[in-house]
Formats: structure tokens, sequence, C-alpha cells
């Protein structure tokens, strides 16, 4: 007996079909992941199940849910299902949370308001549940006051109070580290129990893999592939699938490190860098040759970022100096932005954007169209707004921009955490491509230790502490990087 | 702790500047102070160039003004505001006798605002963009612009001479706080209202209010359970600003009502060159703007606990 049966689900925007017919069922104690990269179709298959669709998309076919039969076209009938029979797990659960209320209030009230239960008895099991969770003692903190975790911990609890049996996760791991990516998929799993029922839906590799059950891979809107988890990802069918599996980070090839031996773009001495008035790090030496790659990763607050901004004069180092090579135009020092929907101007046509770039930089607009053409790009973007471009295509006009400025330095800050797997490897594999053939220096930040490893040649890791660790290979005759810590 | 001290030093600026800028105000208004003075103890039919002179005298008028103005702080600093000139009474007893009517008279203003401002904000930045946000805007846009000498006009003529439901004006009856309430909620609301129907609607569009319906909880429930509280912080911290909107209007109102307030006396006493008692009641209203927001920001920390700083 299925908590859950979909048949023949489809949504529509106005007449085109976003997502193809789809069926699927979700059985007790057995999780089914939806993967898929963005623009799939997976975020909008979850809204329908749920009857949240935004208004102007419609959706056709039916969900049977406990003992009752819905039409996915009339979402208003959803309504009744949350909390009693459905739990959600939001995205980004900090944001999640009343900021004014107390955890325990959160959960309690759930469990008063949806299940009736009186006040004192709701806030005993809305203090049970969070100890249940490993949050005893953060029941009187204000969501401010917890870490991700936690409040991803206390969200599941407010979720599950009102008696769902079954957990739909959308991108559970959005704007938590990559480290606690196992922690969600642990929790999922242990809420799901025997009994219930789990709903993953994600662009996440890592997560993908971690709940075993049964998987859907999606692509623009329709089922390329499905079957137990642990068979697709042993065994890909699908070539799509098989390139989705391929791009994660840790199945990508080494690329093999190249010592650099010329005098190095920029380099720094003894660098110690403080924000908020706390210390970040101390006492890290490097140099970056011209077409190397240098990669930095660790920990988030750990510093990174902060390294690569005062490596491009952006904030001052409290000790240590920072040495450019001599005669590059400042200019030629360009920095890759994380967001890159946050480093356009809002409403002013990608083009134009472009436009004043070409002209501040004496360049001609025939530059723009050469970069079109060599970074895979379709002219008709640039008459978009960055809005109504896809994060992908997006970071590579960003790109494009950066090398409008001819940079012999570029420091790109998490370029692809936004992304999904395909995409992500796709603009790497750019990047690589400019520091080889272009000569440009290129300090890489991610999270992602794997990306990391398998991009840079030399790489340098931080940690909270603030301690620094160089690792490259011993052939280099020069050192192409160094700490002093 | 380190808040009250900050409070206290910035009262105390407060007192200095008002006192300050009053009394050079005073002095440098043109005409003659002592016939004024004279005017306002005997009535301008009564007033000739002796009586004039005897009151110059008396105050020392032709004195230099710095000794005076010093004099006055000295007195300040033993909580003494001086004497009026044109009764004699002390400042601080007439203020105290006027606070109250204006005290009550703005409390009930803000009360009338709050109850016609924020509710129909909420309501339209529940619908951002609806028929009722639509005319909201335009409302609040259009009261906003009136000044309230105008709406207190407007709402004489037509209230208390057309339809002759209310008295003109008036003090001491309950009805009589109507109209001169109502003039300065009006302003007050056109304000609140939109501070209240941009945080709703931003509130209901954060992720928080989502989940919570996701939780099972209906349309009221997130409303009073989550929305309310949201909505209060921005509208006390606003409330603060408000003050001052309300200061001004107190002084045009309760002139166009004949309340027998602060406002109204501060305006006497500027029409009769009375430079203590316009001292003293600049000083109260300051003052009371700094206890005001003191008060608010007290009540801000207690409600969002995010507020540090």
């Amino acid at each position: 007996m299925s908590l859950l049966k979909a048949v023949g689900v489809i949504v529509l925007d106005g007449g085109a079909p976003l997502l193809q017919p789809l069926s699927l069922h979700l059985d007790p104690g057995e999780p089914l992941v939806i993967l898929g990269e963005t623009g799939s179709g997976k975020s909008l298959l979850a809204q329908a199940l749920m009857g949240t669709l935004p208004p102007e998309l419609t959706a056709r076919g039916r969900v049977a849910i406990a003992d009752r039969v819905l039409d996915t076209g009339s979402p208003d009938r959803f309504r009744g299902l949350w909390g009693r029979e459905i739990g959600v797990l939001p995205q980004e659960p900090w944001l999640s949370l009343d900021p004014l209320m107390r955890a325990r209030a959160q959960v309690a009230e759930t469990h008063a308001l949806v299940r009736g239960l009186p006040r004192g008895e709701a806030a005993a099991r809305a203090q049970a549940d969070l100890a249940a969770l490993g949050l005893a003692g953060a029941e009187r903190r204000y969501p401010h006051e917890l870490s991700g975790g936690m409040a991803q911990r206390v969200a599941i609890a407010a979720a599950r109070a009102g008696g769902g049996r079954i957990v739909i996760a959308d991108e559970p791991t959005k704007g938590l580290e990559a480290g606690r990516r196992d922690d969600v998929a642990s929790l999922l799993l242990s809420e799901m129990g025997d009994t219930g029922g789990l709903l993953v839906i994600t662009h996440d590799l890592a997560l993908a893999r971690r709940p075993g059950g049964r998987l859907i891979v999606l692509r623009s809107g329709a089922v390329v592939e499905q079957g137990p988890s642990r068979q697709v990802f042993a065994a890909p069918q699908d070539a799509y699938t098989r390139e989705f599996l391929a791009a994660d980070p840790e199945n990508w090839s080494a690329r093999t490190p190249r010592a650099g031996t010329e005098p190095a773009v920029v380099s720094a001495r003894d660098l110690a860098v403080s924000r908020g008035g706390r210390s970040l790090f101390a006492g890290i030496s490097l140099r970056i040759a011209p077409g190397r790659i240098f990669g930095v990763t660790g920990p988030s607050g750990c510093g990174k970022s902060s390294l690569g901004d005062a490596l491009l004069g952006l904030i001052p180092p409290d000790r240590g100096t920072v040495t450019r090579r001599p005669g590059d135009h400042p200019h030629a020092m360009q920095k890759l932005y994380q967001d890159p929907v946050a480093a356009f101007p809002r409403k002013r046509s990608i083009g134009q954007t472009l436009a004043d770039t070409v002209s501040v930089s004496g360049g001609n607009s025939a530059d723009v169209d050469g970069l079109l053409d060599r970074l895979g790009l379709d002219p008709t973007l640039l008459g978009r707004r960055p809005g109504a471009v896809s994060g992908g295509d997006l970071q590579r006009l960003s790109l494009l921009r950066v090398l409008l400025r001819s940079p012999s330095f570029v420091f790109a800050d998490e370029p692809t955490s936004r992304l999904d797997p395909i995409t992500q490897a796709r603009v790497i594999r750019l990047l690589t491509e400019i520091a080889e053939k272009d000569g440009v220096a290129l300090m890489l930040v991610s999270h992602d230790a794997a990306l990391i490893r398998n991009t840079a040649d030399t790489v340098l890791s931080l940690d909270a502490a603030g301690t620094a660790a160089i690792s490259e290979p011993a052939t280099f005759g020069t050192p192409v990087a160094e700490a002093l810590t | 702790m380190n808040a009250v001290v900050s409070r206290l030093v910035q009262a105390i600026m407060v007192a200095l500047l008002i006192g300050t800028a009053t009394f050079v105000m005073m002095r440098s208004l043109p005409g003659d102070a002592a016939w004024r003075i004279a005017a306002g103890r005997y009535g301008y039919d009564h007033v000739d160039a002796a009586a004039a002179d005897a009151v110059r005298a008396e105050l020392g008028l032709d004195g230099p003004a710095l000794p005076a103005l010093l004099q006055w702080m000295g007195d300040l600093a033993w909580l003494d505001f001086g004497n009026s000139l044109v009764s004699g009474q002390p400042v601080m007893d007439e203020i105290a006798h006027q606070l109250g009517a204006s005290l009550s008279l703005a409390v009930v203003a803000i009360l009338l605002s709050l109850l016609i401002g924020p509710p129909l904000g909420i309501l339209a930045g529940l619908r951002p963009g609806g028929v009722l946000d639509r005319m909201l805007l335009v409302a609040s846009t259009g009261l906003k612009a009136v000044p309230q000498f105008l709406m207190a006009l407007v709402l004489i003529v037509f209230i208390a001479v057309q339809m002759r439901w209310l008295p003109a004006a008036g003090h001491g009856e309950i009805w009589h706080f109507i109209l001169p309430s109502l003039t300065l909620a009006l302003g007050l609301a056109a304000v609140n209202a939109r501070i209240a129907r941009d945080a709703m609607a931003r509130i209901a569009d954060m992720p928080f209010w989502r989940f919570a319906q996701w939780k099972g909880l209906s349309e009221r429930q997130t409303l009073f359970r989550h929305g309310l509280r949201n909505v209060s912080v921005p509208l006390f911290t606003y409330l603060g600003l408000q003050f001052v909107t309300l200061v001004e209007g107190v002084i045009i109102v309760e002139s166009v009502f004949g309340w027998p307030g602060i406002g109204h006396a501060l305006v006497h006493a500027i029409f009769s060159r009375d430079v203590p008692m316009v001292q003293g009641t600049a000083l109260v209203l300051g003052l009371g703007f700094v206890l005001v927001n003191a008060t608010i920001d007290l009540a801000v920390r207690r409600i969002d606990p995010r507020v540090t700083a």
C-alpha cells in the first residue's frame, strides 16, 4: 500500500509543457530521490504534488494520498494535507523559522494548532521532539542563535509535528555547507523510519546517493532513467545519467599539475587578515605564476574569500605584503563573484552592461562577439536582463566581462557553488582552459575539496582555526606557493 | 546600563541645544519685546510706551544677552525653569498644567491612528497589488499631503459646522477629543498604514511565512502567530519618528481647536515674547522626544531578540 501515488502529473506554462506526464509512488520505508539539474522540472514536480505551483502555471494529473484522491489541477484542495499528511523540509532552514519565536514554540504551535493538543501537552511534546533530535538545551533559543544544522532539525520537528507520515525535502542542502550533507541524509532517513515516506529532490549527487531506495533522473521535464538507486549509480543506462554522474567533482579525472617558473603575477609574503576583529589566518606566503591554478579550500568562514580579496587589495591585510607583477594595469586584477545575479545591474540588459565595460576599457564590440563564440554563449542572451538568464549562462557572461579587461590574475570566488554539477563542470573546464591558453593566473576558491583537488596545480587548505596547509607535487622545482605557519 | 548613560548624555545635549537655539531665535525676532510682553500682561488696548519701558526696566531686556542665557542655564541645573514674563507664575507650574491636556490628546491620537492604519496596512500587504492596496496607496498619499491645519479646518467645516455632529472647539468633555485627535490620527495613520503594508508584504514573501502554512497552520493562524509580531517591529521603530509629526501637529491642532495644551501655550508664548515659557515648552517637547525614543528602543529590544547593539 503506497503512501502517495501520483499518476500522469504534468505541468503546463500556458500551453507549453514544462513537465511531461510522470507517475510515481512512495512506499513506506523506501526513499525516492528525484535527481536533475536546474530547469529539469524537479521542483515543479514537488510543487505540483503539494499544490504550491505559482498561479501562472497549471498542473494536471491525480495524486492519491492517504484515503484521498486529489486533482493537481485544483491546488486549493491540497492545503488540508499540509502538516497533517505531508511534512515539508524547507530549503534554507534558517530563513524558514520565525526569527522572533523561540525554537520550542515553533514546534509546539504545530502540536497545538494542527493536532489540537492543549498548550501544556503541546509544549511537552515539542520538548520531547527536540530532545529526540539532540536539541535538548536549545529549546529556548531564537533561530539566530542556532547553527544551520540545528535550525534544520528544528524545522523538521516543526514540519512533522502535525502527524504527516510523508516528508518532502526540496533541495534540503541548499545554503548548508558541504560537510553537512551526510547529516541531512541521516536525519531524513531516521525521520522516515520503517513506516514513513520520503521524497528527496536535489541536484546534489552526494545527497542523492546516500538514502538509497529508488531514483528518478529528470531532464528538461522528462524522465530519462529510473530504478533502484544503487543500480542506477553503479551502472547508469542513459547517456545523460552517465554525464550527470561523471560531473561529480569526486569523479573528475585529475588535471596534471604544472610547475611555474615564470615570474609571479601576484605574490604575498607573511599575510595576516582579520574580519570584524577576529583573526582569520596569519603567516600565509604564496606566489601565483601565469597560467597556473591556485586552489583554496576550507569550511565556510575560514577566510578563503578574504585571502583573495586581500590579494586584490579590496581589504587591507593586518600584516604582510602583496606584490603584483610590475607593468600590469590595475584592471588586470579581476574577480569572478559567487552569485552572478548580484554581480550584474538588475534593470539593464546584459548587452548594455557589457557595452559599458567595453567602452571603459577602450576595446570594441567585436571583442564581445569573439568571446561569446569562445565561451559557447548564445548572442540573444545579450538582450535579456540578468534575472532572465540561467545561473550557468550568467556565470559564463560574468567570465566574459572579466575577460574583456584582459586580466592577468582572476580570483574566482566559489564561482560554481550555485550551479548544478553538469553546469559546474562546464564552467570549471572553461576557467581551466582560459588559465592555460591565455596565461592567466587563476585563484580558484571552493568549499568542495574534490573540485579543488582535481583542478588546481597547488592547493591551499584552510581550516576554521586559520591553519593553512599547502599541497603540490614534489616534482616542482620552484614552489608555486608556500605556507609559513 | 550603557544605553541609559548615553540617553542621559543625549538628553543633556538636547536641553542645551534647545535652550540656546530658542533663546537666540527669540532675541533675534523683529519688534519690541518689551511692548509685546506688556501687551501680553495688560492686553493690547492698555499698552503705551510707559508700560513698555517699565517692563523693559523690570526684566532688564536692554542688558547683554549672554549673562541672561547663562543665568537661565544655571537655574536649569537646579531644575528651575524660571518664571513666565507674562503671568509671573513659575514656568514649571504652567507647563505641568498644560502637559496633561497635550499628553491625553497625543495618546488618544496615537491609539486612534493605530486602530486605523496598521489593520488596513496589514490587509493591503497580504494582497499586494490588490484593490485595497491600491486604494490605500492613494488615500495615504493624499492624507499625508494634506497639512494638519487644513485637515483640522476640513473636519470642522464638515463635521462640526455642516453636520453639527460635534463641537468645533472646546475642552473638558469626551466628545471634544474626537475632532482634534482624529486630525492628528489621520496624518499618523497615513504613514503607519504604509509601514505596516510594506512590512506585511515583505513578511508574507519570506520563507518562514510559507513554512508556517506548510506546517498546517491556516491563513489566520499564520497571521496571528507569525505576522503581527514581525510587523510590529518596524511599526514601533517608526513610531519614534512619528513623534516629531505628532509634536508638530499638536502645536497646530491645539491652536485651531483651542485646546489648552503645551502647543497652544508655545504659540502664545512666542507671540508675547515670553522667553522662559518658550524655552521651557520647547525643552519639555525635546526631552519628551528623547524619552519616547528610549522607551521604544527598549520595547523593540524586548520584541526582537536580534537587536543587541
